[in-house]
C-alpha cells in the first residue's frame, strides 16, 4: 500500500521515534477532544463523572447494605462496594465509548488514512480520565475510614494497568464487531448487567460456594477487583478479600487471569488488524 | 522521487447487499438464505503513472469511480487487486473535506485534522493563523462547526489541506461548493503549488478548470479507464461522449 518515504533520509531509530511520537500526539489531541465532547452541552459537565458513580453507590448501598443487611457483616462494606462500583463504571464507560467510537468518527475514517487503533484507544483513555477523578472519591472514603496507606499499595499500579489492557482489548473487539453488526450494542448492554451481578461487586465473594468462586475468578475483572480490595482493605474480614490464589489454593493460580488478559489482548489486536482496512467502507 | 504515484491494475468491488442485513437477528432468521449482492465494480483494471510535479486530473460522470480511486490513493480503501505506490507525503481533500466533527468548534477541528495530517504542535501554532486567514473565518473559530455553512466548512478544510507538508495534494471536488471568490483563491493556490514542484491529483466536473490546469487527464466511465492523455484531447473526448457543450453557460 501507500508508503510514505518522505523521511527516508533519517536513520531507522529516529524514524521509529518520530512515528511513535506523532501517533501519541494524535492520540492526545483526539482523547482531549472526546473528553470535551462527552460533556459538551451539559450544565454540570465534568461533575457528572463523579455524581453518577456516587449516585449508583448510594442506591446500591441502601438496597443491599441496609435493606438486605450486607452492610452489617463488615465495617468496610461501604468502601468495598464503592471500589467495586468505580472499577465497574470504568469498565462500562470504556467499553461502551470504545464500541461506538469507530462509527461515531465515521466522517474521519472515510476521509483520512491513519492508524484506526487510535480511535477506540482514545475513547478508552477518555473513560480512564473519568476513572482517575473517581479515584479521588475513593481516596476520601479511605481516609474517612482511617485505613492507613501501606507500601504494597504500589502494587495497585500494575493492577490498574492490567485492568486497562483488559478493558482496551474488549473495546477493540466490540468496536470492530459493531461496524459489522449493530446488534452488538444491545447485546453488550445486557452483558454488562449480567457481568455486574456475576462479579462480587455488591456481595462479598465469600458468599459464593467454592466452585463458583473459581468460575468467577476466570473472569479477569474479578481477580483485579479482589486484588485491589485485598491490598487496600487489608483490615477487612478474610472472606471479603479472597484472591484468586485463595480460591484455587495455590499462588500459581495468579497466572490464570493474567494469561486470559494476554490472550484476549492478542486476539483483539489480531481481529482489529484484520478488520481495519475495511472500516472506511463499512461504517 | 517524492511526489510520484504508480498505480497498476487497480480493481475495487463493493458488495452491496440488496437487503442490507446488518443485524444478527436477520442472520438467525434466514441463516441459509443467500443474500443477493449487487457487485458494484467501482474500479476495474485502472493503471496510470503520475510524475512528480504533475497536475493530473480525473474526469468522468457521477458514480464512475473517481472518488473511490482517490480514496485508494489516500490509503483509505484497500484495493481488491492491483498495486499502488505513493512516493512522498500526501494531503487529502476528499468528499468536500478532511473529516470534521460538527459538534466541536472550528478551532478544535483544525487542531485535530492538522495533527492527523502530520503537523506538530509547534507547526500548528505557526500556521494556525494562516489557515484561519485563508479560510476567512476569523470571527467564527470558536463556534461549533454545525453552525457553519457547507461553503464555510469547505473553505476551512481546504485551508488545512494546503497548510500541511505534502508532496502530493489530492483534491476531490474542491470547487463544487465555494463561491466564486473562493474558487479564484483556490486556483491561485493551484498555481503556487505547481510552481513549488508539487503534485496535484484533481477530480472535478469543472471541465474548464481541468483543461486549464492539467498536464494530463484520465477519463473513467463505470470504473473502467476510457482515455488517458493530454488535457485538451481527453476533455474533448469526454465532452463528445456525453454531449457536453464546450462552454456550459
Amino acid at each position: 500500500m501507500s508508503a510514505a518515504t518522505g523521511t527516508a533520509d533519517r536513520s531507522r531509530p529516529a524514524r521509529v521515534y518520530a512515528k511513535v511520537r506523532g501517533r501519541l500526539r494524535i492520540l492526545h489531541v483526539i482523547a482531549a477532544a472526546e473528553f470535551k465532547l462527552k460533556y459538551s452541552g451539559s450544565a454540570l459537565g465534568y461533575a457528572w463523572s463523579l455524581i453518577k458513580p456516587l449516585a449508583l453507590f448510594t442506591m446500591l448501598y441502601l438496597v443491599f447494605g441496609r435493606i438486605f443487611k450486607l452492610g452489617a457483616i463488615s465495617h468496610y462494606y461501604a468502601l468495598s462496594l464503592l471500589m467495586g462500583i468505580c472499577l465497574v463504571t470504568f469498565f462500562n464507560d470504556a467499553t461502551f465509548l470504545g464500541m461506538y467510537s469507530l462509527v461515531a468518527r465515521e466522517s474521519l475514517l472515510r476521509k483520512l488514512s491513519f492508524p484506526r487503533l487510535i480511535v477506540p484507544t482514545s475513547a478508552t483513555l477518555t473513560a480512564a480520565i473519568t476513572f482517575g477523578v473517581n479515584l479521588i472519591a475513593i481516596a476520601a472514603f479511605v481516609a474517612w475510614k482511617h485505613v492507613m496507606p501501606q507500601w504494597n499499595w504500589l502494587l495497585l499500579a500494575p493492577l490498574l494497568f492490567e485492568l486497562y489492557v483488559f478493558v482496551l482489548s474488549i473495546a477493540l473487539i466490540l468496536s470492530a464487531l459493531f461496524v459489522r453488526f449493530r446488534d452488538i450494542g444491545q447485546i453488550w448492554e445486557l452483558m454488562v448487567q449480567l457481568l455486574f451481578y456475576a462479579c462480587p461487586i455488591v456481595y462479598p465473594i465469600g458468599y459464593l460456594p467454592p466452585w463458583a468462586r473459581k468460575v468467577c475468578f476466570l473472569y479477569p475483572f474479578t481477580q483485579i477487583l479482589q486484588d485491589v480490595r485485598s491490598i487496600v482493605l487489608y483490615p477487612d474480614l478474610k472472606p471479603n478479600r479472597l484472591t484468586v490464589a485463595d480460591a484455587f489454593g495455590t499462588s500459581a493460580a495468579r497466572l490464570i487471569p493474567i494469561a486470559i488478559v494476554l490472550l484476549l489482548a492478542l486476539g483483539a489486536l489480531a481481529l482489529f488488524r484484520r478488520e481495519e482496512p475495511y472500516f472506511a467502507e463499512r461504517v | 522521487m517524492a511526489g510520484a504515484i504508480e498505480a497498476r491494475a487497480l480493481t475495487k468491488t463493493f458488495r452491496l447487499p440488496h437487503e442490507q442485513r446488518t443485524t444478527i437477528k436477520e442472520h438467525f432468521l434466514h441463516p441459509f438464505r443467500q443474500i443477493d449482492y449487487d457487485r458494484n465494480e467501482a474500479l476495474r483494471d485502472v493503471s496510470f503513472h503520475i510524475d512528480e510535479g504533475e497536475f493530473f486530473s480525473v474526469v468522468g460522470p457521477n458514480g464512475s469511480g473517481k472518488s473511490t480511486l482517490l480514496k485508494i490513493l489516500a490509503g483509505i480503501y484497500r484495493t481488491d487487486s492491483g498495486e499502488v505506490r505513493v512516493e512522498g507525503k500526501l494531503s487529502p481533500f476528499i468528499e468536500l473535506g478532511v473529516g470534521f466533527n460538527t459538534e466541536l468548534t472550528a478551532r478544535d477541528n483544525v487542531r485535530i485534522n492538522a495533527t492527523l495530517l502530520g503537523l506538530s504542535k509547534r507547526e500548528l501554532e505557526e500556521r494556525y493563523d494562516e489557515i484561519v486567514a485563508f479560510a476567512e473565518l476569523e470571527r467564527f473559530m470558536d463556534q461549533k462547526l454545525k453552525n457553519f455553512s457547507s461553503g464555510m466548512q469547505v473553505r476551512l478544510a481546504y485551508a488545512i489541506a494546503i497548510q500541511v507538508d505534502f508532496d502530493i495534494l489530492l483534491l476531490d471536488e474542491v470547487l463544487a461548493v465555494g463561491d466564486g471568490e473562493f474558487q479564484e483563491k483556490c486556483m491561485a493556490t493551484f498555481e503556487e503549488i505547481r510552481a513549488a514542484g508539487k503534485t496535484i491529483v484533481f477530480v472535478s466536473h469543472d471541465l474548464a478548470a481541468v483543461s486549464h490546469f492539467s498536464d494530463r487527464v484520465l477519463y473513467i466511465e463505470s470504473g473502467r479507464p476510457v482515455a488517458l492523455g493530454s488535457a485538451d484531447e481527453v476533455v474533448e473526448r469526454y465532452r463528445e461522449a456525453h454531449g457536453l457543450a464546450l462552454t456550459p453557460f
